[in-house]
């Protein structure tokens, strides 16, 4: 293929400016100039750059995360340490030892194979980036690319990690900016499926996926009421009154909460046939999926957007004592009391989203995190699980900083992209924070994460240290060496 | 139905007309009509209505006074009349005695009815022929206008053949004549005016051709037919009427020419447009919104036509546009209605305009007449005509003097259709057309119109048998509400209780005897609901637009981010006086130098920048972005369809923004013209827009215009591919010089003046180098394809719009000298875009060319400066530069930089207020100034969402008391469209929604 050079060359010069990163980091306050300070070689010609279809590009494997091995000991010296769990530490130091932190202090005296001075950059637990599309979209507009929503509203045993394509050309950017890890979630229908874990950094779909299944995704029924009058249909027969889909909604939320005690039902058979011995009528995969969810070893993520759906879901879930997680929230800021009274952890996806109602504030959005803290909410961030913000997630931290902005604290807006959604996902022990006995996935950057002037200079996933390159920087470095023309 | 055996052509009912007017003073006129034996003879025609209160003209009573009608006119109206030997006399004791009313607007046709035999119009021909697009199609096959709305050659007068269930519906209501109104395409047709009399069609029509009527109307088109946007209808109307003017200068010529020319083409549709187009006939335009009315307004000066205007409801929303028309209005009533809410909680999907829609609707007619404006009304768009006289109520309750409903009712419209000398009044020598109303009169609600009298013939109301009446009746919509004398409206305390009720007050179920108890509480209820029926509602722009607007400014010790020469200045003044800048740098003033009234700010810590210009939104338009249905829209116009109303505005004032570039979508290869307009908030379309800005047009390229992902239907249209993109740029603007040429031989030689083509107008423009080109674009192929081949036409590109791989052909796009307007970081949401990086800005900006961020989106347009901010993370671009992309350097892409971009002595006085640095992606936007105008206010956003929170929540509460007081039938659930609630208004249809290149249109 007319690709293979540039591969080989890519991968080499990876390598090459690893190396070369780890040693160099003196100019830790210069904002912005470019991601990696490579000496300037001429990349060859005709090969990288052009536009694949979209299957060329997966068959391209850019080496993506497989940089070297992990040091046996690295010590991270100097660095502004957002151990998020902890204190800010001013001058800190982490000690990473194979894929774990083995400490975190500002005198530590354990010697390493390596030390590191990060000149008083940032230094952060890798970000995880919540309900997302990634790994299983490519190109929005190309149908063939895209593996993120099935059909049919029950499938609970949809398993997202098993779509992912390791070699997405979304994944490198992404993790460019901090994003080590993502959890793409299944979409559609209204028992969605269930959602795992990846790390932006490995061979395999299997090597990558760290944690399967995560979380259980249910897509809310939808609450708003079609006004749209009768003659405005093309099909008149289409026209249902205000009264029939009060009742639809109603039949659809009853469906849900039947399809649960359903799955409940099945759980005790099984129990019963392990325990009691009494007939086995056979494994039903649907209802099996759903047995993590009803013994309560992994989130209900409830998707619900709208007011009355969010208030029918926390209902619900008080009623039958579920475990939820709020995803979405466009008007969870209407719904703050019962947020407060329940404690449910709001993933919130609407920072940038304009206005819904003609009478809201216009930084309604930007406030709603604020708004919910202060009412002893937990929130998360994250960029949604659309197509088009996969390719986008790099910028999960503009969104943290908009809420910044308009009166979230700053430690709040990191853990909500950090800490809070290891705890969401039940993997606070090994993910989230910068404390001994976690997993080393951190990045060094060189202003506030928050800021989008910052860089990301060097991260580690797991302890591996990660290219920062990407279809971008490939992109960018060989057409910034195009020979000027006249 | 009664037949005549004598037939009375047009000709003689007019002669007949005529004749009443010659003899009107008394003299007997006609001689009796024989009709052949079997019919029913036509009765003697001399009637004395006596002792009746006559309201002889609006504003003027008669009590017990005395009509003597002869022959179908009125012969003598006064109090000490005695009725001649010769009359039936009527005793009319009791009753109100009207000039017949005249509705000039009904629309009998079914506006929803699918008619099966449409045919494709064969024909094409000047801006709408183009390759594979979809067939127009029109009614009727022959001859006619090149898109098939456009049927003004269409006369009602024509097919006027009414079903006299519709007929006997209006005289239920009082009325007594008509104008007949075509009631579907664009320019429809002409109107005839009618008695709504049970005489034949030819004896009924009084006027054919009162009016030609034009519509805004977007209802029932096929799918990818032109014209499927507002400024697509707009263009339609532009070009239809050139084209009659050229038609008939063409006939003109051919008629002295004939042996030396080719023969002109024959064109019925503009030969029909003659009349309105030489003012004498006038036109009615039904504009459908508030702001399309101001369009209609100004279309009708521009082309010089006398014009009424239909109301949409809406002027409530900007009465100074509707007074501007200066025309009468001819209103209808159809007001939204309450829906039933499932759920209490269901009221958290309404809107604060859908309640204020609501609230102001009856208030409509009242605001037009305070505007000084004339007005007619009419029961058009009210399915259920029954509704119309409750509705006429609701808007003398809220502020519609009777006298002024009644004139609406009689004299205006009689004017307006230019039979004020037969109708609208009680006066010797009128028609004898009366409306008779028992009780206290016809604003009264519990008032039966008792009888109709058209052409001096008595019409009883309801004209059928009370008895077996309820039998046929069963349906709701049949039912005759309000004008049945003296009957209960449900004699059969059985039947069922019907779906569909007006109002309490009808409702008389219980026993008379009772009645008394029940009548104080009915009316105790009905004063209440009046109470209630007040308006609460706020206006609109109320809490936007200027906030404060000192005679001179000075900020004090704030960081200034000129963008122009000075850099960034620390600790500087600025001083703004007369809308400009005046003056910049360090401590411009001693305290006692300040001249006097100057507002002074202190700056300490705040950062102040220009205000930030979008160069790619659609975020402030009506209707679709895109006239997608050709592949040239060039004809089409932004400028027709500025939205001033949507809530975009002022959420883009909050993120700084002053100045956006609303172009037309990325549908076809050559889009439509653009309009930069500046966010002054609160002002009216024509006052947002940005005079000194140059014209432009959109372009656009790759996958969009070839239709790459529309699915697999669109595969006909030409261009296909890449390939085929450039070969129609290439034709569209040989074309266009070879019309530039043919104007240039006329502006020479003169002769007959060549059609004027809006399309081929707008595209020599552009040859002219008096329009600019934005276009959309990705691939560098394509990037380098325009330019070169505009080199060949001599034009240089405006900008390329988004310009994803302009990083790869920065040197070339630099040398052709067209500026590079794109996103900072989107990518991948197609494969043109595939190679679209982060670094794209800083990239291009490194090799020379002129470069801007924008949004392309009403979210992105709400935080340019974070957008700009990418470009210091990608690419190293410094944060002065960076600040440029979305300040100056789009100013010098509109080229209006010498005005806007900069804080710089002599241009406006365009700021932003930082509470940091504008890259900081911590930094709040504190105030946003226009031309020395402050526009937003930060601190000032907590109480104006309250107060918009507190209307809506007052409105709420209002239309649940009322939903309960007045037992509502929930019938505004959207089952019936002219009742419905739930009206998305036009201005407000797409706020608080992502706007694309792409958008598609609303179902």
């Amino acid at each position: 293929m007319m690709e293979g050079n540039g591969i080989v060359w890519m991968s080499m010069r990876n390598n090459w400016m690893r190396l070369r990163a780890i040693n160099s980091f003196q100019n830790a306050q210069t904002v912005g100039r470019g991601v990696l300070t490579a000496p300037q070689t001429s990349p060859p010609h005709g090969s990288l750059g052009q536009r694949a279809l979209p299957l060329l590009a997966v068959a391209v494997l850019f080496f993506i995360g497989t940089v070297g091995a992990s040091a046996e000991s690295l010590l991270l010296s100097n660095a502004i340490v957002h151990t998020v769990s902890g204190e800010t530490l001013t001058h800190g130091q982490v000690l990473i030892n194979g894929n774990k932190i083995q400490a975190v202090g500002t005198n530590l005296t354990q010697s390493a194979n390596k030390v590191v001075d990060l000149n008083g950059q940032h230094l952060y637990p890798g970000l995880i980036a919540l309900d997302s599309a990634l790994g299983l979209t490519e190109i929005e507009a190309v149908r063939s690319t895209r593996d993120m929503a099935e059909v049919g509203d029950y499938r609970p045993d949809v398993q997202s990690w098993i779509a992912v394509n390791p070699d997405s050309e979304l994944l490198p950017v992404s993790r460019a900016n901090g994003i080590a890890h993502a959890e793409p979630a299944p979409q559609g229908g209204v028992m969605g499926g269930l959602s795992g874990v990846i790390a932006l950094d490995g061979w395999t779909t299997e090597q990558m996926t760290i944690k399967r299944p995560a979380a259980f995704h249910v897509y809310w029924p939808e609450m708003t009421l079609d006004t749209k009058p009768k003659e405005k249909f093309k099909d008149q027969s289409k026209y249902k009154s205000l009264e029939d889909q009060a009742k639809e909604r109603t039949a659809k939320i009853n469906a849900l909460d039947d399809f649960f005690h359903e799955a409940h039902a099945y759980a005790k058979e099984r129990d019963a046939i392990k325990k009691n011995g009494t007939p086995d009528p056979g494994i039903n995969p649907p209802w099996e999926a759903m047995l993590p969810v009803v013994r309560g070893e992994i989130p209900i993520m409830v998707h619900a957007e709208e007011f009355r759906q969010i208030k029918a879901a926390l209902r619900w879930a008080q009623t039958n004592q579920y475990k939820i997680v709020l995803v979405g929230g466009n008007e969870a800021w209407m719904a703050v009391d019962v947020l407060s009274s329940s404690k449910v952890p709001v993933i919130f996806e609407n920072v940038f989203k304009q206005p819904t109602h003609d009478w809201d504030a216009y930084d309604v959005h930007f406030r709603t995190p604020e708004l919910l803290r202060r009412a002893g909410v937990k929130v998360a961030f994250s960029e949604g699980a659309d197509s088009f913000n996969a390719a986008l997630t790099k910028n999960l931290p503009y969104s943290a900083a908009q809420a910044v902005a308009f009166g979230l604290p700053e430690e709040e807006a990191i853990k909500g992209m950090t800490l809070y959604p290891a705890q969401l996902l039940n993997m606070a022990d090994r993910l989230g924070s910068i404390e001994p006995g976690k997993e080393a996935t951190l990045f060094v950057a060189d202003g506030s994460i928050l800021d989008i002037r910052a860089n990301v200079k060097q991260m580690w996933i797991a302890g591996k240290e990660v290219s920062l390159e990407s279809r971008h920087t490939r992109l960018y470095e060989k057409y910034k060496n195009r020979p000027r023309t006249k | 139905m009664t037949k005549f055996v004598q037939r009375y052509n047009l000709l003689r009912t007019v002669l007949f007309v005529l004749a009443l007017l010659a003899f009107c003073g008394g003299l007997h006129a006609a001689q009796t009509e024989i009709v052949a034996p079997g019919f029913r003879p036509v009765p003697p025609g001399v009637h004395a209505l006596v002792d009746a209160k006559v309201v002889v003209k609006p504003g003027e009573t008669l009590d017990s006074a005395t009509i003597i009608i002869r022959d179908g006119y009125i012969e003598q109206v006064g109090k000490d009349i005695t009725p001649p030997a010769d009359a039936r006399v009527w005793n009319m004791k009791g009753m109100t005695i009207y000039a017949g009313f005249i509705d000039p607007y009904l629309a009998l046709e079914n506006k929803n009815e699918e008619k099966p035999d449409k045919k494709d119009l064969g024909l094409t021909g000047g801006g709408i022929k183009f390759f594979g697009i979809n067939p127009q199609q029109r009614e009727t096959e022959g001859p006619g206008y090149e898109v098939g709305v456009v049927t003004p050659e269409r006369r009602m007068v024509r097919t006027f053949s009414p079903d006299p269930r519709a007929i006997e519906k209006l005289r239920e209501l009082g009325f007594t004549t008509a104008n007949i109104v075509p009631g579907k395409g664009i320019i429809r047709g002409t109107s005839a005016f009618v008695a709504l009399s049970d005489a034949e069609p030819n004896r009924a029509i009084i006027k054919p051709d009162v009016f030609q009527h034009v519509a805004f109307d977007l209802e029932n088109r096929k799918e990818d037919v032109y014209p499927e946007s507002f400024m697509g209808v707009i263009a339609v109307v532009r070009q239809s009427f050139f084209d009659a003017q050229h038609y008939l200068l063409d006939q003109a010529d051919y008629q002295k020419h004939a042996n030396t020319r080719p023969r002109p083409a024959f064109n019925l549709a503009k030969e029909a447009l003659a009349p309105a187009t030489e003012k004498k006939m006038h036109v009615v335009f039904e504009p459908r919104d508030a702001l399309l009315m101001d369009r209609a307004i100004r279309i009708a000066h521009e082309l010089d036509l006398n014009f009424y205007m239909v109301s949409s409801g809406q002027e409530w929303r900007r009465p100074e546009l509707a007074k501007a028309a200066g025309v009468p209005f001819i209103v209808p009533l159809n007001f939204p209605v309450l829906p039933k809410m499932p759920n209490d909680d269901d009221w958290s999907q309404v809107d604060l305009d859908e309640l204020r829609a609501w609230d102001w609707a009856s208030e409509n007619a009242a605001v037009l007449r305070n505007q000084g404006l004339e007005i007619a009304l009419t029961t058009y768009g009210l399915t259920e005509k029954k509704d119309f006289r409750k509705n006429v109520r609701l808007a003398v309750d809220r502020g519609l003097s009777e006298t002024n409903a009644l004139a609406a009712l009689t004299t205006v419209p009689a004017k307006l259709c230019g039979l004020d000398n037969l109708l609208g009044t009680i006066e010797p020598g009128k028609q004898a057309n009366l409306t008779v109303v028992n009780g206290k009169g016809y604003f009264d609600p519990e008032a039966k119109v008792q009888s109709v009298w058209i052409d001096g013939r008595f019409y009883r109301v309801p004209s059928e048998p009370e008895e077996g009446k309820e039998e046929k009746d069963t349906k709701a919509e049949e039912k005759k509400e309000g004008v049945k004398p003296e009957t209960p409206e449900e004699g059969d305390p059985n039947k069922p209780k019907p779906d569909t009720k007006v109002e309490a007050k009808t409702s008389t179920k219980e026993d008379k005897p009772k009645d008394d108890k029940k009548q104080e509480e009915k009316e105790k209820k009905l004063a209440k609901l009046k109470e209630l029926q007040k308006r609460l509602a706020h206006p609109p722009l109320e809490g936007r637009g200027v906030i404060s607007n000192p005679p001179a400014l000075l900020i004090r010790n704030a960081t200034l981010w000129t963008c122009g020469p000075q850099g960034k200045l620390e600790h500087a003044d600025l001083f703004v006086q007369d809308g400009k800048i005046q003056r910049i740098g360090a401590h411009l003033f001693e305290n006692k130098d300040v001249p006097e009234k100057t507002t002074v700010i202190k700056g300490d810590g705040l950062n102040i920048t220009p205000g930030l210009i979008d160069c790619h939104s659609h975020s402030m338009i009506i209707g679709d972005v895109n006239e997608s249905t050709l592949p040239s829209s060039a004809m089409v116009r932004i400028g027709d369809v500025v939205n001033s109303d949507t809530d975009n505005i002022y959420e883009q004032l909050a993120g700084g923004l002053t100045v956006a570039n609303q172009l037309h979508g990325s549908a076809n290869p050559i889009g439509g013209q653009n309009c930069v307009i500046k966010l002054r908030d609160g002002e009216a379309p024509e006052d947002l827009k940005f005079a000194a800005a140059p014209q432009g047009i959109k372009f656009a390229l790759g996958e969009n215009v070839k239709q790459s992902n529309w699915g697999d239907k669109a595969v006909t249209r030409f261009p296909q591919t890449r390939m085929g993109v450039q070969t129609f740029f290439a034709n569209r603007f040989t074309a266009a010089q070879q019309y530039l040429k043919e104007w240039a031989d006329f502006n020479k030689s003169g002769g007959l003046a060549p059609r004027r083509d809006l399309e081929l107008e707008a595209i020599g423009e552009i040859i002219q180098g008096k329009r600019l080109i934005h276009c959309h674009s990705y691939r560098q192929d394509e990037i380098l394809m325009l330019m070169r081949l505009m080199e060949q036409f001599g034009v240089k590109i405006g900008t390329f719009q988004h310009v994803l791989e302009g990083y790869k052909v920065a040197d070339e796009i630099a040398k052709h000298g067209a500026g590079g307007s794109t996103f900072a970081d989107w990518w991948a949401y197609k494969v043109e875009v595939y190679d679209a990086i982060p670094y794209n800005a800083s990239l291009m900006r490194d090799r020379g060319v002129l470069v801007s961020l924008n949004s392309d989106s009403s979210d992105l347009a709400r935080h340019l400066n974070l957008e700009a901010a990418k470009s210091v993370k990608f690419g190293g671009t410094s944060e002065e530069e960076a600040l440029k992309f979305v300040t100056l350097n789009p100013a010098k892409q509109l080229r209006i930089d010498q005005r806007v971009g900069s804080l710089e002595p002599g241009k406006d006085a365009d700021f932003v207020l930082w509470s940091k640095n504008p890259l900081d992606s911590g930094t709040v936007c504190l105030e946003t100034w226009i031309e020395g105008k402050k526009y937003f206010d930060y601190s000032l956003e907590p109480a104006r969402a309250k107060a918009l929170a507190t209307e809506r929540n007052d409105l709420i509460a209002k239309a649940k008391k009322l939903a309960k007081l007045s037992d509502a039938d929930g019938s505004g659930d959207g089952s019936s469209d002219d009742k419905s609630f739930f009206r998305r208004s036009l201005e407000h249809m797409y706020d608080g929604r992502e706007r694309h290149c792409l958008d598609e249109h609303e179902e």
